[in-house]
């Protein structure tokens, strides 16, 4: 059974100016310890998603309004918050995205990582500790024992982040959940966080489900990809499989906005951005969400009139395009749009 | 909020980023310096504060000594001593029953500045409670308990104080806080509030959320704890004008009661003999005007030192 399956999530928001579909029926499974990468732009519903797995978004304005979220078989969406707040940290953890802002800068990281272990796992005092600095040692933060008595003020981001996930892993969960982990740090860290991640996910057997808008990031960690694009999944495959045979023309554009510096037919010259940006999700296009950014789409096709729907193009490969690559009979357009 | 914007920005490269290599001593922090002693450098820049701060000090030493070592017997009453002018067996005179000024002003401070602060952190203990209550609940509750602080607005602080002791009837210490602080909290319950919806949408909020942490536990650990920094500016905010209203109220006869003196009831003795022994009502309203003056400055000084962002250094 798998562990996580989400299926058919809708998450609206209800604003002002109408209703916002930030999710609109996004259906994945993640696997007993094996990661699931999100990719997409900002403002495509990958954090929204993880937030609705969570439970953690403010309602109102946000609401779930259809489909389920089955963690072990069990409706998170159907749980009170009560049980909710028994799941959180202990089952299913999450790391943010700006380690700067994630700790209480009034209390001490030893407190902060304790805290969770002595709510969840009923451990007293002297317990909460010994195991807080094995934590601080596990990610590699030297001088643990010394650091526990630390305010957060003292810490670089990239050492905050390891606090962060000191603090999601300290309870052993079955899944984490990573929303963006390494964006807001510099480059050389965001290396390291990754392979911390990856380390500790095979020591403490987790399922992750690992958000980001950086291929790179993805495509060494992620066991499956989930592409999405305007709140939906526009492809899904295998990680070796996405990289190498990409059917979705916003993937394929997401791939050639990637730099590479070494490897085989390497391109040259600069790197091509995606034209336009992603539509209001209050007023999204009627059919295909990508037609109005895509180089195959034409005005008289079927993009601008009924939305295509996710299919599966080969085993275990799910594309929503009326041209995937491997169908694809024309060429891109000229940039005139 | 208390974290100096520098310690936030500051993102050094981060020392432990390649996992395996564990270099002993690496991350340790370079500099050592703790929030309170950023806090302390920055009040100490601001002179004015540092004076005032002297001031307010000297003056509270100055209240609680002075009777202790005094040759005086505040209370005794000897006529033929009334109304001496300042000499150095009386430094400040004596007033009309032949009291030294010097002892009774001191005694008459103890109770000004214990009712002062007793009546602010009344002030403050009320605030805290209403505000973080409207601001973290939120929604419809909050908008009512803020319409209902409006209506409040309304009230005038000083009559409400005096029908409030009119109610109760009798003065002393307790009656005179409550009266003080019970039309004055409106302000620090509305900064609270504001303090507490700010903070609400932190990150680490939402992270401790993320960890399974209940309500009440977000709210006192992670919440009102980040408001210490605003409260104890407000402190010193709210305290010249409780000191000012019990002076007011002393002086028009409705606070302490004789023998036991209070600068209000003292400067009152003074003002029927003004013309010809000034010194009776100018003591006790010079000490009134240092408390104020300095408790302002101390205010002004801990605004930039525990919230610096509102002015860079």
């Amino acid at each position: 059974m798998a562990l996580l399956e989400v299926d058919n999530l809708q998450t609206h928001f209800f604003t002002r100016e109408g209703v916002v579909r930030a999710v609109d029926g996004v259906s994945f499974t993640v696997e007993p310890g094996k990661t699931l990468g999100i990719v997409g732009e900002s403002g495509c519903g990958k954090s929204v998603t993880a937030l609705s797995i969570m439970s953690l978004l403010p309602q109102p304005p946000a609401k779930i309004v259809g489909g389920s979220v089955r963690f072990e078989g069990f409706d998170l969406a159907k749980l009170s918050e009560r049980d909710l707040e028994d799941v959180r940290g202990n089952e299913i953890a999450m790391i943010f995205q700006d380690p700067m802002t994630s700790l209480n800068p009034t209390l001490k990281i030893g407190t902060q990582i304790m805290e969770t272990m002595q709510r969840h796992l009923g451990l007293d005092r002297k317990q909460a500790k010994q195991r807080a600095i094995e934590l601080l040692e596990e990610v590699h933060i030297p001088g643990a024992a010394d650091r526990l008595n630390d305010y957060p003020h003292r810490f670089s981001g990239g050492m905050r982040q390891r606090v962060m996930i000191a603090i999601a892993i300290s309870c052993n969960p079955k899944l984490l959940i990573a929303d963006e982990p390494t964006t807001a740090l510099d480059v050389t860290v965001q290396a390291g966080i990754l392979d911390l991640l990856e380390e500790l996910q095979e020591e403490y057997e987790m399922a992750m489900i690992l958000i980001t808008h950086d291929m790179g990031v993805v495509a060494e960690a992620a066991d499956d990809i989930v592409v999405m694009y305007a709140g939906q999944i526009v492809e899904q495959a295998a990680s070796l499989e996405l990289f190498d045979h990409p059917e979705h023309p916003y993937t394929e554009a997401l791939l050639g906005a990637l730099p590479q510096i070494e490897g085989e037919g390497i391109r040259e010259g600069r790197l091509t951005a995606i034209p336009g940006r992603p539509p209001d999700l209050a007023d999204p296009p009627p059919a295909c969400r990508f037609a109005p950014r895509c180089p195959f789409s034409d005005r008289e096709d079927s993009c601008a009139k009924e939305p295509p729907e996710l299919r599966q193009i080969r085993s275990g490969h799910w594309v929503r395009s009326a041209h995937p690559a491997s169908e694809r009979t024309r060429e891109p357009a000229v940039a005139s749009k | 909020m208390v974290v100096s914007p520098q310690a936030q920005r500051m993102r050094s490269p981060d020392p432990a980023h390649s996992g395996d290599i564990d270099v002993a001593g690496a991350g340790m922090p370079i500099r050592q310096s703790s929030l309170w002693r950023d806090a302390r450098r920055r009040y100490m820049r601001n002179k004015g504060a540092v004076v005032a701060g002297a001031f307010f000090l000297g003056l509270v030493a100055f209240c609680i000594f002075v009777p202790i070592f005094s040759p005086y017997d505040p209370d005794k009453v000897d006529f033929s001593q009334a109304y001496l002018s300042p000499s150095l067996a009386h430094p400040f005179g004596t007033d009309q029953f032949g009291r030294d000024l010097l002892t009774r002003v001191a005694l008459g401070g103890r109770i000004s500045i214990a009712i002062g602060f007793a009546a602010t952190l009344a002030i403050l203990v009320i605030g805290l409670t209403y505000g973080s209550i409207s601001g973290f609940v939120g929604g419809w509750l909050d908008n009512a308990m803020m319409r209902f602080l409006d209506a409040l607005y309304g009230l005038p602080y000083l009559p409400f104080a005096i029908i409030t002791l009119a109610i109760v009837g009798t003065v002393n210490f307790w009656t005179m806080v409550i009266a003080l602080s019970i039309a004055s909290w409106f302000t620090s319950a509305r900064i609270v509030r504001g303090q507490i919806i700010t903070l609400k949408e932190n990150d680490y909020v939402r992270a401790a959320t993320a960890v399974g942490a209940r309500w009440y536990r977000v709210l006192a650990r992670h919440l009102v704890p980040n408001t210490l920094g605003v409260l104890i500016i407000a402190i010193f905010l709210e305290l010249p004008g409780v000191i000012l209203g019990e002076a007011f109220l002393s002086f028009i006869g409705l606070g302490i009661n004789p023998p036991d003196a209070s600068w209000g009831s003292m400067a009152q003795e003074g003002r029927q003999v003004y013309r010809t022994h000034t010194n009776v009502i100018l003591i006790p309203s010079l000490a009134i005007a240092i408390l104020v003056l300095s408790a302002n400055f101390i205010a002004d000084g801990l605004r930039d030192a525990l919230d610096p962002r509102t002015k860079e250094t």
